[in-house]
């Protein structure tokens, strides 16, 4: 029994290395943060959605036996039963003046959703049922401001159509109970205004989409763009552990020392190291990509009809070759920014199997802003997890594809001057590595680790100690032949 | 003779502490130069010093007049570092791994016949073409001391060379370096095995806690030790250095 205890903690005390714990500690760090994440996206889309009303004033309608229903005291009473306090009713639910473009007039209100009564709405529903001939039953409009904001970014907007949905519905209660005998009106008081996806529209880059849904355009927009993320999260994770591993091998093989003296210079090695990862990584993500495409197309077809096809070249939502010569560029920095990364790591891997260990930052560094872009959107995320995305070089071609579709130039700009930096910088500091012992001695011989390791000794930190041992002569200090020995 | 190697005053600190303490000498060319002393007592921090490898901290080494801290790429044109227990990258063959290194010194027909020396010293008969992970230790050695030795380096630095080694690879390995110093490539390096080096070199350093306490031809040190074989030197010396702490 002792002899399995012994093995036991041997083989524990192997694979329960700090490298290893601390990677498993982050891991549950990622994935608490990560609920979090998408806990508060699922709230956001709980939340009561923010719209305006335009020609509410329009929207009163009294009719002949003195009964009165009104359309923003409609929405008043929702947002009442709803526990919202009176005063801040009018900060939900805006009334709306309509005094120019309507993107411009949602902006000024900052508001992504608009119900629009037609103009006389009331005096017409209240003309038809007066028995009027030749008036016809009015409409509601309703305008969407598109927001790329992951995916529950367009829950708000199915929000607000359910409400003009169940206003029909309260309209049409209204006016049933008020007596008609015409049985002909019949229809006109089960739906008394019109309101289907065509009267609905939806703003994308400044430009006005008729009939589309913003449900559909993300999904559209989804389905176009979602395996950019993971395929460079793919690529991160793969040309990292072919650098990492690298390193690990040519330690624990014992031909690093030898590279090292060849007559070829160190920004060589490090050069040639970056490039073939960066080929080798480019392949994986081509053959990921293609292998990607197919299977997501397959998964896409069947559910296409569901969402409504939308085709977001129609709705101007494309990518030019500029743009995708920017994404190219991203995507090139993005690997040489995490091989840079990788190639400092590698330099402290001991072997193979540390190296193994090493991955697991990079592995974690490339998924969290997949999972950010996927849930919350770069523009639906919070100023946090904004910088803390944006400082992870590689996010940057992952926000990228919908910023370019956007046309937020100036968001994929600064984070390529960002990548050239941060890819700058890490090659500096990994040419600086291979020119210093930490490859060949490792970390334990460093100065800061020794002064580490010094501090944690029993009586470290004793001056009168460390004063004493300066007097004590080093040993084998007698050299027999002092100065310089020559042959004779 | 030409000074192939020359360590003035050499110092070499891992943080605060001191492994080589003020090591100075001189190789000539053409010499087989042996560095002897127990374990961690500085022969490896100064062969890679010398090898580019590790930073110097105070002192200087010069390689043909080259200087090691601020010529280091000269340097590397004219030495052979050779590491105790290197290997070979295992997916290559014997000859693609000689091809490789080949490749740092020479193009084309020069390149080839560079091959082909390695091929030639390493004499691994049809081995040369199976890849490097199925060779025995005493195969990789030599296919390491041909990698070394095929490019005509000017100084061999080899670290522990035949460690490890049978009895018929470690004699044909001191066969190559007898050869190769005889063609008047500069050899220094470092053995525990004493018979090994009083065989081969032609002057000794002993190092004992990173100083350098002996210096000489191993003929003269037994004389002057009254000792039969530099192996008793080696004892008598490390001894009188424990004695007098």
């Amino acid at each position: 029994m002792n002899h399995l205890v012994n093995i036991i903690k041997k083989e524990l005390r192997e694979l329960l290395t700090p490298g290893s714990v601390i990677s498993v500690l982050v891991m549950v760090m990622l994935f608490a943060g990560l609920g979090g994440l998408i806990g508060g996206e699922v709230d956001k889309a709980k939340a009561l959605p923010v719209f305006g009303i335009a020609n509410w004033e329009d929207g009163d309608i009294v009719l002949d036996d003195g009964t009165e229903w009104d359309v923003y005291t409609y929405f008043y009473t929702i947002y009442e039963n709803a526990h919202v306090p009176a005063s801040e009713i009018g900060n939900y639910v805006k009334k709306v003046e309509l005094t120019g473009d309507i993107h411009d007039v949602m902006m000024e209100n900052e508001i992504s959703a608009l119900i629009v009564l037609q103009d006389d709405f009331g005096d017409q529903i209240e003309s038809i049922m007066a028995g009027a001939v030749g008036v016809y039953k009015p409409a509601v409009y309703q305008y969407y401001l598109y927001e790329p904001t992951g995916m529950f970014g367009s829950v708000s907007s199915t929000t607000v159509s359910s409400l003009v949905a169940a206003m029909s519905d309260s309209l049409s209660a209204f006016l049933i109970k008020s007596s008609i005998e015409d049985k002909s009106q019949y229809s006109f008081l089960s739906h008394p205004f019109y309101y289907g996806d065509e009267y609905l529209n939806t703003v994308v880059n400044g430009k006005e989409c008729s009939g589309v849904t913003p449900q559909a355009i993300a999904s559209a927009v989804s389905s176009s763009t979602m395996m950019i993320p993971i395929i460079i999260m793919i690529i991160i994770m793969m040309v990292g552990s072919i650098v990492i591993s690298s390193m690990g091998s040519e330690k624990e093989n014992k031909t690093l020392e030898t590279l090292l003296t060849l007559p070829i210079r160190r920004t060589s090695i490090v050069t040639g190291k970056i490039v073939a990862a960066a080929i080798v990584g480019l392949v994986y993500g081509a053959a990921y990509m293609v292998g990607m495409s197919f299977y997501m197309s397959n998964m896409m077809n069947p559910l296409s009809s569901v969402g409504g096809d939308v085709s977001l070249a129609d709705i101007g939502i494309v990518l030019t070759m500029t743009d995708y010569a920017i994404l190219m560029l991203s995507m090139f920095l993005a690997i040489v920014c995490a091989l840079g990364i990788c190639m400092i790591l590698g330099a402290f891997a001991k072997n193979y199997k540390s190296a193994q260990t090493m991955t697991m930052p990079m592995s974690i560094l490339s998924m969290l802003p997949m999972f950010v872009i996927m849930f919350s959107g770069w523009y639906g995320s919070g100023m946090i997890i904004k910088a803390v995305t944006f400082a992870i070089p590689f996010s940057h071609p992952m926000i990228a594809v919908q910023s370019l579709m956007f046309g937020d130039y100036p968001l994929v700009f600064s984070g390529i001057a960002y990548m050239a930096v941060f890819a700058a910088v890490s090659i500096l500091i990994t040419v600086r590595l291979y020119s210093s012992d930490i490859l060949i001695t490792g970390l334990g011989q460093s100065k800061a680790v020794q002064r580490f390791k010094k501090g944690r000794r029993p009586g470290a930190g004793r001056s009168w100690m460390r004063r004493a041992s300066r007097n004590i002569r080093p040993r084998g200090t007698f050299i027999i032949s002092p100065g310089r020995l020559s042959p004779r | 003779m030409t000074d192939a190697l020359v360590l003035d005053d050499v110092h070499k600190s891992y943080g605060n502490r001191e492994a080589v303490h003020g090591i100075s000498l001189t190789v000539k060319e053409g010499e087989i130069f042996g560095l002897i002393g127990h374990n961690g007592a500085g022969k490896t921090t100064t062969l890679r010093m010398i090898s580019t490898l590790l930073r110097i901290t105070s002192g200087s080494i010069q390689v043909y007049g080259y200087d090691v801290a601020k010529e280091p790429d000269k340097v590397r044109e004219l030495i052979s570092y050779l590491p105790e227990d290197a290997g070979a990258y295992k997916d290559l063959t014997g000859r693609r791994y000689l091809d490789f290194i080949a490749s740092f010194f020479a193009t084309g027909a020069e390149k080839d016949a560079m091959v082909q020396k390695g091929m030639e010293i390493a004499d691994l008969g049809d081995r040369i073409d199976s890849k490097v992970d199925t060779y025995s230790k005493g195969m990789m050695r030599r296919l390491l001391i041909a990698r070394a030795i095929m490019p005509s380096p000017k100084l061999a630095i080899m670290d522990e060379v035949t460690s490890g080694l049978d009895v018929i690879n470690a004699f044909e390995i001191r066969e190559i370096i007898r050869s190769i110093a005889a063609s008047g490539v500069t050899v220094i390096m470092s053995s525990h095995n004493m018979f090994e080096v009083e065989m081969l070199c032609d002057r000794v350093g002993l190092i004992d806690h990173g100083n350098l306490v002996l210096l000489g031809n191993p003929e003269e040190l037994k004389n002057q030790y009254g000792a039969k074989s530099l192996e008793e030197v080696f004892v008598k010396v490390i001894k009188e250095a424990e004695g007098s702490e």
